[in-house]
């Protein structure tokens, strides 16, 4: 059988990772999502004591300065002691708590983006800090996010591709199972693997761009 | 909820359906035993058409059956698995997988079950020798974490035998590597390496090192589900009713196959009198 038959025959399995791979992606960024917001908000509009930021500014610095790998070992091997955690929840835990420490920044440049003096204006006219983010300057913030943020869903599609290391049967590791049941053909293999998390990438960004678009409200644009 | 003029239900549900997941995750039924496999390491194990295949698969399966356990593959790199047995991630390890003295520290062994000996690969048209392809400067292929580095490292590169060793996460990236030109040999078993010649690659043995290392299954240090027992008794039960001999000829038809069990190291504690489910044996 040669290599393209085998790819033929085995491309369900391909797709079938590459779901994995788009569950893992989805829940990563759903749990960075929440993690960066709230990091941002507290950042921004929490009690200014060290209490609070210090610990934040650690969470921070520890997950966008540790290689992903030794996440992964951490969340999979590390956790066994304490509580049995499968391959796939570690994988989420790891690389979602490290998209939530990218996100947060993302989210605090959005915000600070925005004039100092709408905060003002919003608290002023009698609304409460609370109410002021959430009609005033969350709805701004979060459009301008969109556009860093396709860079986050970039690099966070191709992380998931480490995930096999901990026992995560993604696209990787299923190009792996071919690569190594036909003793060989890593060019060919890898090359379809490619064009798949290309295509993936250029669907979600094509997306990113649209609902940004779509979300545009005239003389806010940030890109012309 | 609309937010900014969008459903925001589809997102609520991504992030109840991940934590349902979670959940999911450690609700594992207590019975079942959890076999490590490294999938990508043929012909031990592997995946054909979405299913695991292999020596160490079918005959893991005929053993559960024999047992009566109750049994399910897990795949991980080859590097990751003895860490996932220390860790109790497995409770059985199943691969091509070598008794050696310093993974004995680590996992309690059951009795070997094959023997291999290392075969260093050159090219096809490569006029490289055991003894050319391993001094001067060469630069060697390994997988990593593999009975062959740890040979290697013992033995040549701390000698005065001018060595560079190079580590693969598989022996077939290894071996790609060297048909690119990157290295110039590689340090594998006879038993992948024939089937890596098998399948009809440019690839030829340039010579053979006689390590007889013993293989076998592995559980956790210390046997904390009480497995070694029945995975002792299953393997003998398995080569004196033949079944092993046919599922090895399968996979490489006219090897002759080791007497069960094979040679027992002494540096290996689970091989002292008694064995375990075995009285009978034992240094």
């Amino acid at each position: 059988m040669d290599i393209y038959d085998v790819l033929l025959r085995d491309f369900p399995f391909l797709l079938k990772g590459l779901g994995v791979a788009l569950v893992l992606l989805a829940a990563l960024l759903a749990l960075g999502f929440v993690i960066g917001l709230t990091i941002c908000l507290i950042q921004l509009y929490g009690p200014r004591t060290r209490f609070v930021q210090w610990p934040l500014k650690v969470y921070e610095r520890i997950f966008r300065g540790v290689p992903i790998i030794i996440m992964l070992f951490i969340f999979y091997y590390g956790l066994a002691g304490i509580f049995d955690i499968s391959s796939f929840a570690a994988a989420i835990l790891a690389l979602g708590f490290r998209s939530g420490a990218y996100q947060s920044q993302i989210f605090r440049s959005a915000f600070q983006s925005i004039p100092a003096g709408q905060m003002t204006a919003a608290r002023a006219s009698g609304m409460t800090l609370t109410q002021a983010i959430r009609w005033i300057l969350f709805p701004q913030a979060i459009r301008h996010a969109i556009g860093p943020w396709t860079n986050e869903f970039s690099s966070e599609i191709k992380e998931t591709s480490l995930a096999y290391v901990i026992g995560v049967v993604e696209l990787t590791r299923q190009a792996h199972y071919i690569i190594t049941s036909t003793q060989g053909n890593v060019l060919t293999v890898f090359a379809v693997v490619a064009l798949l998390y290309f295509i993936v990438n250029k669907a979600g960004n094509s997306g990113l761009y649209w609902l940004e678009a779509r979300l545009a409200v005239p003389g806010f644009e940030k890109r012309q | 909820m609309r937010l900014l003029g969008l459903e925001t239900r589809a997102l609520t549900a991504g992030l109840i359906f991940s934590l349902g997941t979670l959940g999911a995750a450690s609700s594992q039924a207590a019975d079942t035993y959890t076999v490590g496999v490294e999938a990508s390491f043929p012909p031990w194990a592997y995946v054909e058409g979405g299913e695991y295949k292999g020596i160490a698969i079918d005959a893991m399966e005929k053993i559960a059956e024999d047992q009566g356990l109750d049994i399910e593959f897990k795949d991980l790199p080859f590097p990751s698995l003895i860490p996932a047995l220390s860790a109790e991630k497995i409770d059985i390890l199943a691969t091509g997988l070598t008794v050696t003295e310093q993974r004995a520290k680590v996992i309690d062994f059951t009795i070997p079950w094959w023997e291999t000996n290392d075969v260093i690969v050159v090219p096809k048209d490569s006029d490289l020798n055991v003894f050319t392809a391993v001094c001067c400067g060469a630069t060697v292929g390994v997988q990593g974490g593999s009975s062959q580095k740890a040979w290697m490292e013992a033995n040549v590169t701390n000698s005065d035998i001018d060595v560079n060793l190079k580590s693969y996460d598989s022996y077939v990236t290894a071996i790609t590597d060297m048909l690119n030109g990157r290295i110039s040999a590689v340090d594998v078993d006879d038993t992948s390496a024939q089937e890596y010649i098998n399948e009809g690659r440019p690839v030829k043995l340039a010579g053979k090192i006689f390590i007889r290392a013993p293989l076998a299954l592995a559980v956790s240090k210390g046997d904390p589900q009480g497995l070694l027992a029945k995975l002792n008794q299953g393997i003998v039960n398995l080569a004196e009713s033949g079944e092993w001999a046919t599922i090895v000829h399968n996979y490489i038809p006219g090897v002759t196959v080791p007497s069960v069990p094979g040679k027992m190291p002494e540096y290996v504690d689970t091989y002292r009198k008694p064995v375990a489910g075995l009285p009978d044996l034992g240094n």
